[in-house]
C-alpha cells in the first residue's frame, strides 16, 4: 500500500507540473496577441509584438466599433450554422453510429467501409467545386458550407466506437419489450450516449465555428455577412496575400489593416468563444462523467 | 471487401450466417429501420463524397469550361509530369511522411498523456482551466500562428532573441536554419492539437469501468501499473481508430501551418517543403486545377497503398489486430 | 420498404435543388431593368458609399439602357482562389469580368473558354463608343487569340506607368553624398544604403516583406537591353526575356543565361550583409511602405504610379523635407517600355445571360462623362469636391480608411475623364514627360504563345524558381556563382531549354508577319 501511495503522489505532482508548464505555453500567444491589439501602431512597426502592450491604445477596437455591422452579421451566421449543424449532425451521427455497430445488422461491415473510403478518395477541388456549385447550385449559398459539414467518416467511426460501451443487454432488452429498433435508440440509448454525444458534438461545434475555407470557395463576397472565421481570414490576410502574388506588383491599394487593427479583430472574433467555453464545458465534463458512473 | 472497424476485433461469438443469400437478404429486410436510421449518412457522402469522384478524371485532360471535365481533350499523364520534372518528388515525398509520422507519434503520445495527466488531477477548478486554456490554441486562425511565430523567433526583434541578448547570449538566426525547423513545426502542431486531441483519450478514460480502478487499489497496484495495465489498454481501440484515419491521409499535408509558418522563405525548403506546399508555389496564380487534381491522386493513391500494406503487414503479424 | 428509401432520397435532394435554383432564378422580363454584374478586384467596402453612388447611377442606367450595375468583389485575402472559382463555377449571374494579359491570365482564361468571343458586329452595335475609339487606336489586334475574335475590351486609352523601381528620400540621399540627392545609377544605392545604415538606427535602408525581386530585376534590367516577355508567367515569376538587338528576335531569359546575374547577386549579398534589410524579411509581413511614411524605412520598391498618387504626398505630410525620388528600372540606360494596354481589360463572360446588355452597359460607364464620374468617382458633394482649378479633392473630414469609394473599375478608364487630384505629386506631369522621352513600346503584345505544351515545364520551372530566387533576391547564399549554377542546373533538368525552343518557334513565327521593333 505503501508504495502504492508514494507512487500516487508521484503521478500527481508530475501531472500538475507538466498541465501547468503546458497551460502556460498555451496562454503565451494569447497574452501576445492581446497586448499587441492594445499596443500603440507605431511601437509595433518599430519594436514588434511584445508580452506587454507597446505604450497603450484602444485606436483599433474604437475603429471596430465604429461600424460593427459585419461583425455583429457575421457572429449571427456562425453562430445560426454551428447550434443547427451540430443538433443535426449530432443526431444523423448517433443513428449511423448505433446501427453500425449493432451486431445484428448484416450491412454494417459494408457501410463502415463505404464511409471510410471517403477519407482515402477525395474528388479534390474542381470537381468538387463544379459539382457543388455548377450541379447542387449551391455557390453563393450558407448551405454549401452548412450541409458539406455536417458529417466527417472520423466522427461517426468515432461514434460507433463509443456506442459499444452502451451494454449489448439494453437493445436486447428493449427489444423483449417489443420496442422497434428506432424507439430502442431514441429512448434507452441515446440518454445512455451522453459522454459521446458531449465529444462528438464538441468536435461539430468547433469544426462550423472554425471553419474558414470553404465559406472561401463557396461564398467568397456574395453573401453580406460572411462567417465569422473567414470575416477574420479577410482582415488578417489581405496584407499577406498581396504580397506573395502578382497582384502586389501591378495594383495599388490604399489602405491595408494595421497590426493592432488584425489582432483587436482577431480578440474580438475569438475572445467572446474562449470566454463562452467554461460553461459549455461544464455541460460537457458533467456529461461524461455521468456517462462515466453508468458505463 | 468488408472493414471491421471496431477495433476490437470481434473474435468470436457472432458467426457469419451460415445461410444462403436468400437468407441474407431476409436478414436486411429484417434491419430496415437500422437501414433507414443510416440513410441519411449514406446519402450525404453519396452526395458531398461520391457524386464529385469521377470528376477526378480532370486530372487526365486538358481542361477547358467550354467542354466541361468530360468533354475536353484527354492527354494521358501530362498533368503530372511537372512532378518528376520538378526533380523535387523525392524530397516532397520524404518530407510529408517524415512530418505526418512525427505529427502522428508524438501526437499521440503527448495527447495520451495529457488526457491521463488531467485524469489525475483532483482540484476540479484547476482541471477546468487548464483544459480549457489547452483548447485555445485551436481558435487561433492558423494566419496568426504566422504572425505570432514571426514576433516570437525573428533575428531583429523576436521575443525570443531579445531575451537571449537579456541574458548575455548572442541572437539566433533561426529563420536561416533549416535544421530547426522541424522542432519548431512539430512544436507548433502539438501547440495547436493536444487541447483538442486529448478530448477524445480523456472522454474515453472517463468511460473506464470504474470497478477496473477499484479492483486495482485492491491489489495494491502502483500508479504506474494502473495507467500500464488498466488505462493504456482501454485506450487502445481509440488510439488505432486515429491511427486508420492518419494513415490514409499520411501523403497530405496541413497546408496552413507549413505555408504561414515558412512561406517562401526558401533556405528553409530542405526540411520544411512539403508536397502542398511545393505545388501551391507551382501553381500560384494560375488556374491549374488539373495539376493540383493530379496531385491529390497521387497523394491518395499513395495512402490507399500504404493502408494496404501495413494491413496485409499487421495481419500477417497478428490477424487480430488488422484492420479489414 | 424501397418506396420509403427512394421517396425520403427524392425529397432529400429535391430540398437540395430547390434551394439551389431558388438563389438563381431570374427571369429576364422586357420591362424590368436587366442587372449586369461585373466582376471586379478589391475589398467589398461596407460603409453604404458605393451602394448610394450605385443608386444616383443604376437610376441613370436604367434611363439609358434599361439596366442596373451591380460590383462582384474579388477580395485580396485569397484573390486567386476567388477569381478562378467564379470563372470555373460557369456563374450565368456574372456578366462582365476584369481582367488583364499580364497578371490576371486574360490569354489563358480565354483559352479555356470563360469569355465570350466579340464579334465586331456586335461591338459596332451595342457599343459603339467603345469600337469607334478603340478602331482608331488600332487596339483590337491586341485582343485576338488565333483565331481571330476579339475576347475583351482594353483600357488602351489611359495612361498609367506601372513601370517598378525604388522611391527614396531626397534628403538622406543628399547627406549620403550623392550629387544633388539624385540617384541615377542602380549601383549608387549600396551608397545610400550605407549611410542610412550609419546615421539612422532606428531606419531599416530597405525595409521589404517576402517576396521581392526589385533587388535583381532593378540590376538585370539596368544592365541589360532584354526586355521581359509578359506573356508567360510562372508561379510568381516572368521567366523569359527577349533580346531584341540582332536581326529577329531572340527569345532568352535573365535568371538562366545572362552573365549580370552574378554581378546582381553578388550585390544582393553584399547588401544582406549589410543589414539592408530585416535578417527575415523573407517572413516579415509588415506594411514596409507605412514604415517608410514613418521614417523607418528608407527605401520603398513599388511603381510610378503609386509614387505620383500616394507616396509623394504622404511623405511630403507625414516626414516634411524628405524630398522623396523615385529611381525606375532601366533609368540608367533607357530599357524601360510602357505598359502593355491590356494591363487592364474587361471582357464578358461566355456564361452571361444578356451578353448585349452587358456591352451596351460598358459603354456607357466607359463614355458616358456623367455614368464614369459616378462609378469612378463617387457622388460630387460627398465622395468629391472639385477645387477651384478643376483639381479632384475630398471633402472636409473625409477619410480615406473610413470613407473610400473602391468601386474598382480597372477595365476601360480613360485619360479624358480623369481629373488631375490634389493628392498626385506636384511633378506628376514632369515624371510623366521624362518616362514619356525614353520609354519604348512593347512590341509583342500581338504574340500568342502556345502555352499547351510547355505547361508542365513552366510549372516545374517555377518550382526551381520560387526554390532559387528568395534566396538570391535577399543574397541569403554563401557562394553565389555555386547557387546561380546549381539553379540553372535544376533550370535545364526542369527543361527550360525545351521551353525557350517552344517560345522561340513560336516568336519566329510571328516575326514573320509582325515588325518586332
Amino acid at each position: 500500500m505503501r508504495s502504492s501511495d508514494k507512487s500516487d503522489y508521484a503521478l500527481r505532482g508530475v501531472s500538475y507540473l507538466v498541465v501547468t508548464v503546458f497551460t502556460i505555453f498555451c496562454l503565451l500567444p494569447f497574452v501576445l496577441i492581446v497586448s499587441a491589439s492594445v499596443s500603440e501602431e507605431s511601437q509595433i512597426m518599430e519594436h514588434g509584438f511584445g508580452l506587454l502592450p507597446r505604450g497603450f491604445s484602444l485606436t483599433a477596437y474604437e475603429f471596430i466599433f465604429k461600424s460593427p455591422r459585419q461583425l455583429i452579421g457575421s457572429y449571427v451566421v456562425t453562430i445560426t450554422m454551428t447550434v443547427f449543424g451540430t443538433a443535426i449532425g449530432l443526431l444523423i451521427i448517433a443513428m449511423t453510429g448505433y446501427a453500425l455497430q449493432r451486431k445484428d445488422f448484416p450491412l454494417r461491415n459494408g457501410i463502415s467501409f463505404f464511409i471510410y473510403f471517403t477519407t482515402l478518395f477525395s474528388a479534390g477541388l474542381a470537381p468538387t467545386y463544379l459539382w457543388v456549385a455548377r450541379e447542387l447550385g449551391l455557390r453563393g449559398n450558407y448551405l454549401a458550407v452548412f450541409l458539406q459539414l455536417l458529417m466527417t467518416p472520423w466522427l461517426i467511426i468515432l461514434m460507433k466506437n463509443f456506442v459499444r460501451s452502451v451494454p449489448n443487454e439494453i437493445t436486447e432488452s428493449g427489444k423483449v419489450d417489443g420496442a422497434g429498433d428506432f424507439r430502442i435508440f431514441l429512448r434507452l440509448i441515446l440518454p445512455m450516449m451522453k459522454p459521446a454525444l458531449a465529444t462528438t458534438g464538441l468536435f461539430l461545434a468547433l469544426g462550423y465555428w472554425n471553419e474558414w475555407y470553404l465559406s472561401s470557395l463557396y461564398l467568397g463576397s456574395t453573401v453580406e455577412f460572411k462567417p465569422l472565421q473567414y470575416y477574420l481570414y479577410n482582415v488578417i490576410n489581405t496584407a499577406n496575400a498581396l504580397k506573395s502574388s502578382m497582384a502586389g506588383n501591378n495594383v495599388t491599394v490604399t489602405q491595408l489593416p494595421t497590426n493592432t487593427l488584425k489582432m483587436a479583430s482577431a480578440v474580438v472574433a475569438t475572445g467572446p468563444i474562449v470566454l463562452l467555453y467554461p460553461f459549455v464545458q461544464r455541460y460537457f465534463v458533467s456529461g461524461i462523467t455521468v456517462g462515466a458512473v453508468k458505463g | 471487401m468488408a472493414i471491421q472497424l471496431d477495433a476490437r476485433r470481434v473474435r468470436s461469438g457472432e458467426s457469419r450466417p451460415a445461410g444462403d443469400g436468400r437468407d441474407r437478404l431476409r436478414r436486411i429486410g429484417h434491419s430496415k429501420t437500422l437501414i433507414i436510421m443510416c440513410l441519411p449518412a449514406i446519402l450525404f457522402f453519396l452526395v458531398f463524397a461520391y457524386a464529385p469522384l469521377p470528376g477526378s478524371w480532370i486530372a487526365f485532360t486538358n481542361f477547358n469550361y467550354h467542354d466541361g471535365i468530360f468533354g475536353s481533350p484527354f492527354v494521358g499523364l501530362r498533368n503530372f509530369e511537372f512532378l518528376a520534372k520538378s526533380g523535387q518528388l523525392w524530397k516532397l515525398t520524404r518530407n510529408t511522411l517524415l512530418y505526418n509520422v512525427a505529427f502522428i507519434v508524438l501526437g499521440n503520445i503527448v495527447q495520451i498523456a495529457v488526457a491521463i495527466m488531467l485524469n489525475e488531477i483532483r482540484s476540479k477548478y484547476f482541471k477546468k482551466v487548464s483544459q480549457a486554456v489547452m483548447f485555445l490554441p485551436y481558435f487561433i486562425s492558423v494566419v496568426l500562428v504566422g504572425v505570432i511565430a514571426f514576433n516570437l523567433l525573428n533575428y531583429d526583434t523576436g521575443a525570443l532573441n531579445a531575451l537571449i541578448e537579456r541574458t548575455g547570449g548572442d541572437p539566433i538566426k533561426i529563420y536561416s536554419q533549416a535544421g530547426l525547423w522541424p522542432f519548431i513545426i512539430v512544436l507548433f502542431h502539438l501547440w495547436q492539437s493536444t487541447g483538442y486531441g486529448s478530448i477524445v483519450y480523456f472522454a474515453a478514460i472517463l468511460s473506464i469501468d470504474s470497478t477496473l480502478f477499484e479492483a486495482a487499489a485492491i491489489d495494491g497496484a502502483s500508479a504506474w501499473q494502473r495507467t500500464r495495465y488498466v488505462i493504456l489498454p482501454s485506450l487502445k481501440p481509440t488510439f488505432i481508430i486515429l491511427l486508420l484515419f492518419s494513415l490514409g491521409g499520411i501523403m497530405r499535408g496541413n497546408f496552413g501551418l507549413f505555408w504561414n509558418l515558412v512561406g517562401n522563405n526558401a533556405t528553409l525548403y530542405d526540411t520544411t517543403d512539403i508536397i502542398e506546399t511545393s505545388v501551391y508555389r507551382m501553381i500560384i496564380s494560375q488556374n491549374n486545377f488539373t495539376t493540383s487534381t493530379a496531385v491529390g491522386l497521387y497523394q491518395s493513391l499513395f495512402g490507399f497503398a500504404l493502408v494496404m500494406l501495413c494491413n496485409w503487414l499487421v495481419r500477417r503479424v497478428n490477424e487480430d489486430y488488422a484492420l479489414f | 420498404m424501397n418506396k420509403k428509401i427512394v421517396r425520403i432520397g427524392a425529397a432529400f435532394a429535391a430540398l437540395t435543388l430547390s434551394l439551389g435554383s431558388a438563389a438563381c432564378s431570374d427571369s429576364e422580363d422586357s420591362g424590368k431593368p436587366t442587372k449586369i454584374s461585373m466582376m471586379v478586384l478589391g475589398d467589398k467596402p461596407s460603409n453604404g458609399r458605393l451602394e448610394a453612388m450605385l443608386k444616383v447611377l443604376n437610376a441613370r442606367l436604367t434611363e439609358q439602357a434599361n439596366a442596373t450595375l451591380e460590383p462582384h468583389y474579388i477580395e485580396w485575402a485569397d484573390w486567386q482562389t476567388q477569381y478562378n472559382v467564379a470563372l470555373l463555377s460557369g456563374d450565368t449571374s456574372l456578366d462582365l469580368i476584369t481582367t488583364a494579359t499580364d497578371w490576371l491570365f486574360a490569354w489563358e482564361n480565354a483559352q479555356k473558354g470563360a469569355f465570350l468571343p466579340l464579334s465586331a458586329d456586335m461591338l459596332k452595335k451595342e457599343a459603339p463608343k467603345t469600337w469607334a475609339q478603340v478602331d482608331a487606336k488600332g487596339d483590337w489586334d491586341l485582343t485576338k487569340l488565333d483565331d481571330g475574335q476579339i475576347y475583351f475590351i482594353p483600357e488602351d486609352n489611359y495612361t498609367q506607368w506601372t513601370n517598378h523601381g525604388f522611391f527614396y528620400r531626397g534628403d538622406w540621399a543628399k547627406s549620403a553624398g550623392i550629387p544633388d540627392g539624385t540617384i541615377t545609377k542602380f549601383e549608387q544605392f549600396t551608397q545610400y544604403f550605407q549611410w542610412v545604415k550609419k546615421n539612422k538606427p532606428k531606419a531599416y535602408p530597405w525595409d521589404v516583406a517576402k517576396q521581392n525581386e526589385g533587388a535583381l530585376t532593378g540590376y538585370l534590367q539596368g544592365h541589360t537591353d532584354w526586355v521581359t516577355l509578359q506573356e508567360v508567367s510562372t508561379s510568381s515569376y516572368y521567366p523569359f526575356q527577349i533580346d531584341n538587338s540582332g536581326a529577329t528576335p531572340k527569345v532568352t531569359s535573365w535568371y538562366y543565361s545572362s552573365d549580370q546575374l552574378l554581378p546582381a547577386v553578388t550585390q544582393t549579398k553584399q547588401w544582406n550583409d549589410l543589414g539592408v534589410w530585416r535578417e527575415d524579411a523573407l517572413n516579415y509581413d509588415g506594411n514596409t511602405r507605412e514604415e517608410m511614411y514613418a521614417g523607418l524605412s528608407g527605401t520603398e520598391q513599388h511603381h510610378t504610379q503609386t509614387f505620383v498618387t500616394q507616396v509623394v504626398d504622404t511623405m511630403t505630410k507625414k516626414q516634411p523635407g524628405s524630398d522623396p525620388k523615385m529611381f525606375y528600372w532601366g533609368q540608367e540606360n533607357g530599357n524601360v517600355y510602357r505598359d502593355i494596354k491590356t494591363h487592364g481589360a474587361m471582357a464578358v463572360s461566355a456564361n452571361s445571360k444578356h451578353p448585349e446588355k452587358a456591352l451596351q452597359v460598358y459603354d456607357l460607364i466607359r463614355n458616358d462623362k456623367t455614368d464614369y464620374d459616378l462609378l469612378n468617382f463617387g457622388i460630387e458633394g460627398t465622395d468629391y469636391v472639385l477645387t477651384a482649378d478643376g483639381k479632384l479633392d475630398h471633402p472636409k473630414g473625409w477619410d480615406i480608411s473610413k470613407d473610400a469609394l473602391d468601386s474598382n473599375f480597372w477595365g476601360g478608364r480613360m485619360d479624358e475623364f480623369e481629373p488631375t487630384k490634389v493628392t498626385d505629386a506636384p511633378n506628376k506631369a514632369d515624371i510623366y514627360k521624362g518616362l514619356d522621352a525614353v520609354a519604348k513600346v512593347y512590341p509583342f503584345s500581338t504574340l500568342r504563345v502556345k502555352k499547351d505544351q510547355i505547361d508542365p515545364t513552366l510549372t516545374a520551372i517555377g518550382g526551381v524558381f520560387s526554390e532559387y530566387i528568395p534566396q538570391l533576391q535577399y543574397g541569403k547564399v554563401k557562394d553565389p556563382a555555386a547557387t546561380i549554377a546549381e539553379m540553372r542546373k535544376k533550370l535545364k533538368d526542369a527543361g527550360f531549354e525545351d521551353a525557350l525552343k517552344s517560345i522561340q518557334a513560336d516568336v519566329d513565327e510571328w516575326s514573320k508577319t509582325h515588325k518586332a521593333k
